[in-house]
């Protein structure tokens, strides 16, 4: 577990507690705060800027980010990062086969002392939680999670404990070595914003790890923002603009997911909220206060493939979510004026 | 487009019903249009009411499946054509054969019936199955291409098509008929203009800028005062140019093979002799409301050898065309009358109870199966003409050069009888009796006479000695020379060959078949003369009666007249005939046809003219006219259209930045379009009369730089 305590004098506004037209101001300010803390990742991770951007847009959408890749290409790296540049509390928990629910959400024992039974926060009470291995925990210890990445808070014998705001779980994963593994379930998956994969660097930025590999740890990186300015950005952007044609836009992308014929169960409402959310934030980090088409083509991929699952004749063809997320774009038409002229 | 709430969903759903149900209502009454068209030759109205059901029961069959899969349609529309075809048959079927006999009958001769058929046609199972089938066709197709597939223009070539096929078959057997025209033009113009595309496809016309749907006034007004322009233009001047139009159209029925007549039919003069040897023969039972001398066939040709007559027997219905009222009936019953040819009166309007087929120059009717013993019909006839109180005072009618063709070779005593006919009367029509008189004081009837009417027999007839079996003959050689002799006075003759029939009930005997001269005057028509010897009134040596009028009358080489004016009377007859056809000559000459060349082709230069003004005011209006954002999306429009003209298509999913990309193929500058037109379309107010100037500033340098791109074809037309 690690604490910091640093925090970054950025100028952003403040808590927006009523819906705001945002200006061309907001946003530039906006961009320029996503671009420091983008670029302080970048530092750590090379040659992943796209991944890193995504990663932050879940971050400052209040969505969770699963990371999924083989092992070594920087999954932990990136979430540790991500942690290290927010001055917030960050905790790491080592998901393992015997890992209890307990040992994630915190237990109450008995004081002696005081003769009154103690709530002992677990690792979840923190406001970025990386979950290393999450697929390598029971059912029962990932379930655990499952409140706590929804609504925020923990039940412990009937009590509710309230995590830290913001609250951030960034889950990885391996996808090959799958023994003693436990596969999350869809009502798992469907509550993380976004399902990335690192990759593996280009040859340049490979060769740049390899020179300076002891340089670029995420404990010696320096927080760039506090969790309170992550909390305010995450307000701003549910006043960007949304377009009346891109709500029936949206609504038509997820319906074509849903109507595939090699598609047994499509996106769901959440998953369309969050493709909404994430394109908001991803409009703002472009220096926008409104979305257009090219962020909710650059976010659905991320956003839907991890909740669409595909009829077993198609995923034995290996079809993928990403391919049907694909063939939705190509089904529906972009509501541009005269874009058919 | 896809963005709009349900509200305005619903109301683009109401738009689009409202939209193709106009399509599918203004292709429909084109098809009626179009198969009413062959229908104005028809008799009665039965054949507009099948081919009106078959516009309304094939289009209603590819509407209700229209969104039912595409295979389903050809089957249910083949199923629903049979058995209209069959309710079709068994309508106007006279129930005399079985229904499948008849049906496969008229399945398998409906082509050339139809064709051959006389106008005007009567609906029969066998000329009602094509127009029905081509309707019911025309009628599917364009439901198909325009409800299913939203292809309006494509929608209506099959009505289209089926109008020129009605054209065709029409021929010039019917007036023009431009309200017809019109009416179709202006559905047409009106299922184009409320297209059936669906919404979804059409983003251009449902586009939502700032929230706000563009106004299609303009573009509907433009559409109804274009209309109104068009038929305005073709109300006043369609009629000024169908007066220009000097030529008829084609009709097909000359293209078809006639019925065959039979060697006695060609030449029914021949049975003369029979009848007359064998006067007692029954030919045929008649029952008439009047006195009439019914015909079996006229004959105009003279060829110095035989009579023929004169046009085509064409295959008719139970009407023959061109008859007035009838005033005249008889029901005939035949008993030994053979051949082809049938007793008919004069203007014969209809005929029940025999298939007929009617020579449309003479009015004689002949039956293609032939006649037999126990045929029975019914006639009725107008029986207009033959007024000799009219002829009094009329002139020769010289129209036909058929009428009034002499053979080389004729006989001296011919020239001679019409040159005593020529000095002895004045008028035509007192020549015309005089001639008749002549033949009928000066010879006499013999039932034995020998056959022949070519101009020897003729001139043995009329110039050799009684002793020498001269001088006598049967009605045919009495009608044959007359005729002869009429056309070298001049008047237009031909030889009819029929029966007198009483009125009431009889029985026809060969005594009662008689050939006749008829003689053509302008106004009163063909008029019969007679110029059969009274009965026992001993005959006029002829020689007697011509040698004393050469006494009278001074020689040809002492005074022009005589024998020459004979001939000259008769030339100037042809000098006549022919200004006639020079007068029609001129007529057909008309306009000369490279201005209708020349017409042709400036209309063919005014359309690609016409796109480009259209392209341009479109542009002009896109870039000049409406919001700052509404400005943005026109110069959008226009460079997406313009790089449809070079071959770069940008698909409805592209967004701006990947259209952009698309045209980057191009290799020309769109600048920051992309980036308004998102801000245009996405963002509120976020862009100004600066960016709307920015954007349509583009749009020219774009087009002059991938002017060079685009197909020199397309560059020319559009």
């Amino acid at each position: 577990m690690h604490d910091t305590s640093q925090t970054h004098p950025l100028q952003v506004p403040k808590r927006l507690q009523q819906p705001v037209q945002l200006g061309a101001a907001h946003a530039e300010q906006f961009a320029a705060t996503f671009e420091a803390l983008a670029a302080a990742v970048d530092t750590v991770l090379l040659g992943k800027q796209e991944v890193v951007r995504l990663a932050l847009t879940a971050m400052f959408s209040q969505g969770h980010i699963l990371l999924e890749d083989v092992p070594g290409t920087g999954k932990t790296t990136l979430a540790r990062t991500i942690a290290a540049a927010v001055s917030g509390q960050w905790r790491r928990i080592q998901f393992t086969p015997d890992l209890l629910p307990s040992d994630v959400s915190g237990v109450t024992i008995f004081n002696q002392a005081s003769g009154a039974f103690e709530f002992h926060p677990g690792p979840v009470f923190a406001n970025i939680v990386i979950a290393d291995e999450i697929n390598r925990a029971s059912p029962k210890t990932q379930s655990a999670l499952l409140e706590v990445m929804e609504e925020g808070r923990v039940t412990v014998d009937g009590n509710p404990h309230q995590v830290p705001q913001p609250f951030l779980v960034v889950a990885t994963q391996n996808p090959v070595e799958m023994d003693g593994t436990y596969r999350l379930p869809e009502a798992q998956l469907d509550r993380f914003l976004v399902k990335l994969s690192v990759g593996y660097p280009v040859e340049a930025a490979e060769i740049e790890v390899l020179r300076g590999t002891h340089q670029r740890s995420p404990e010696h990186l320096a927080p760039v923002v506090d969790t309170e300015t992550v909390a305010q950005m995450a307000d701003m952007a549910k006043n960007v603009y949304i377009a009346e044609p891109l709500y029936a836009y949206l609504v038509q992308l997820a319906n074509a997911t849903r109507n595939h014929p090699q598609v047994a169960v499509g996106v769901s409402p959440r998953g369309l909220i969050a493709l909404t959310r994430a394109a908001s934030v991803f409009a703002l980090s472009q220096g926008r206060t409104y979305i257009i088409p090219e962020d909710v083509k650059a976010l659905a991929g991320p956003v839907f493939s991890h909740r669409i699952q595909t009829a077993p004749d198609a995923a034995m063809r290996g079809i993928t979510g990403a391919q049907i997320v694909a063939d939705a774009f190509d089904q529906v038409p972009v509501p541009l004026p005269a874009s058919a002229a | 487009m896809s963005g709009a709430n349900p509200d305005q969903r619903r109301q683009r759903r109401a738009r689009y019903r409202l939209r193709i149900a106009a399509v599918a209502a203004c292709l429909t009454l084109m098809c009626l249009v179009a198969g009413t068209v062959a229908a104005r030759v028809y008799h009665g109205r039965m054949l507009l009411l099948l081919v009106a059901g078959a516009a309304f029961a094939a289009f209603a069959i590819g509407f209700a499946l229209r969104n039912k899969p595409s295979f389903l349609a050809p089957g249910a529309s083949a199923t629903g054509l049979a058995a209209y075809l069959l309710g079709a048959i068994a309508l106007t079927s006279d129930g005399t054969d079985p229904l499948g006999a008849t049906a496969v009958d008229a399945l398998v001769n409906a082509v050339p019936r139809t064709l051959t058929a006389l106008i005007p046609v009567e609906p029969m199972p066998d000329t009602v199955v094509v127009p029905v089938f081509l309707t019911w066709l025309a009628a599917t197709l364009s439901c198909e291409f325009a409800i299913r597939y939203g292809r309006t223009l494509l929608g209506c070539l099959p009505p289209t098509l089926l109008y020129g096929a009605g054209l065709y078959l029409v021929g010039p057997n019917a007036d023009a008929g431009p309200l017809y025209a019109i009416v179709y033009c202006v559905l047409a113009a009106v299922a184009l203009a409320v297209t059936a595309a669906p919404p979804e496809r059409r983003p251009d016309r449902d586009a939502t800028v700032d929230g706000e749907t563009p106004s299609r006034t303009p573009a509907l007004m433009g559409a109804v005062v274009t209309t109104t322009v068009l038929v305005a233009a073709v109300a006043v001047l369609g009629p000024a140019a169908a007066r220009l139009v000097t030529t008829s159209p084609g009709d097909p029925r000359e293209y078809v093979e006639p019925p065959q007549l039979t060697d006695i039919d060609l030449n029914p003069l021949v049975r003369i002799a029979e009848w007359a040897k064998f006067p007692e023969q029954e030919l045929f039972k008649a029952d008439t409301s009047d006195d009439a001398w019914m015909r079996l066939a006229v004959l105009t040709e003279y060829d110095g050898t035989t009579w023929q007559s004169t046009g085509d027997f064409r295959t008719a219905g139970t009407v023959v065309p061109g008859a007035g009222e009838a005033t005249y009936s008889a029901d005939v019953e035949i008993i030994e009358l053979g051949g082809k040819l049938v007793p008919a009166p004069a203007d014969p309007a209809g005929v029940t109870d025999l298939p007929i087929a009617v020579n449309l120059y003479t009015k004689c009717l002949l039956t293609p199966d032939g006649l037999a013993t126990g045929t029975s019909f019914h006639v009725d006839s107008a029986l207009v003409g033959n007024d000799p109180a009219g002829a009094e005072s009329a002139r020769p009618d010289l129209s036909d050069a058929t009428t009034v063709a002499i053979t080389p070779g004729t006989p001296e005593i011919m020239v001679q009888i019409a040159e005593y006919i020529t000095a002895t009367y004045e008028t035509p029509y007192e020549r015309a009796q005089g001639l008749a008189d002549f033949l009928s004081q000066h010879y006499s009837f013999d039932a034995e006479a020998p056959s022949g009417h070519d101009l020897p027999a003729l001139g043995f007839f009329l110039g050799s000695p009684v002793t020498a079996g001269g001088q006598r003959g049967t009605s045919e050689h009495f009608a044959s020379a007359y005729a002869v002799i009429a056309r070298l006075v001049g008047l237009p003759s031909r030889v009819v060959v029929g029966f007198d029939v009483p009125s009431g009930a009889s029985t026809v005997t060969a005594a009662q078949g008689q050939a006749w001269p008829e003689i053509a005057f302008d106004g009163p028509g063909w008029v019969r003369f007679d110029p059969m010897p009274a009965a026992g009134v001993a005959p006029i040596p002829p020689e007697d009666t011509l040698e004393q009028m050469e006494e009278e009358t001074p020689s040809p080489e002492e005074a022009e007249g005589g024998g020459g004016e004979a001939e000259d009377f008769n030339d100037e007859a042809l000098e006549q005939d022919g200004d006639f056809n020079e007068e029609a000559g001129s007529e057909d000459a008309g306009i000369p046809r490279w201005v209708w060349y020349a017409l042709a082709a400036l209309l063919l230069a005014c359309v690609p003219l016409a796109l480009k003004a259209r392209r341009a005011l479109r542009r002009r209006r896109r870039l000049r006219k409406g919001t700052p954002a509404e400005r943005i999306a026109g110069a959008w429009a226009e460079v997406l259209a313009e790089a449809g003209r070079a071959g770069v298509k940008v698909p409805a999913h592209a967004n701006a930045e990947e259209a952009a990309v698309r045209l980057g193929a191009l290799e020309a500058d769109v600048g920051a379009l992309p980036r308004l037109v998102n801000a245009a379309a996405f963002a509120p107010g976020a862009v100004s009369k600066a960016d709307a100037d920015a954007a349509t500033a583009l749009v020219a340098p774009f087009s002059r730089t991938i002017r060079h791109q685009v197909n020199w074809v397309r560059r020319f037309l559009t």
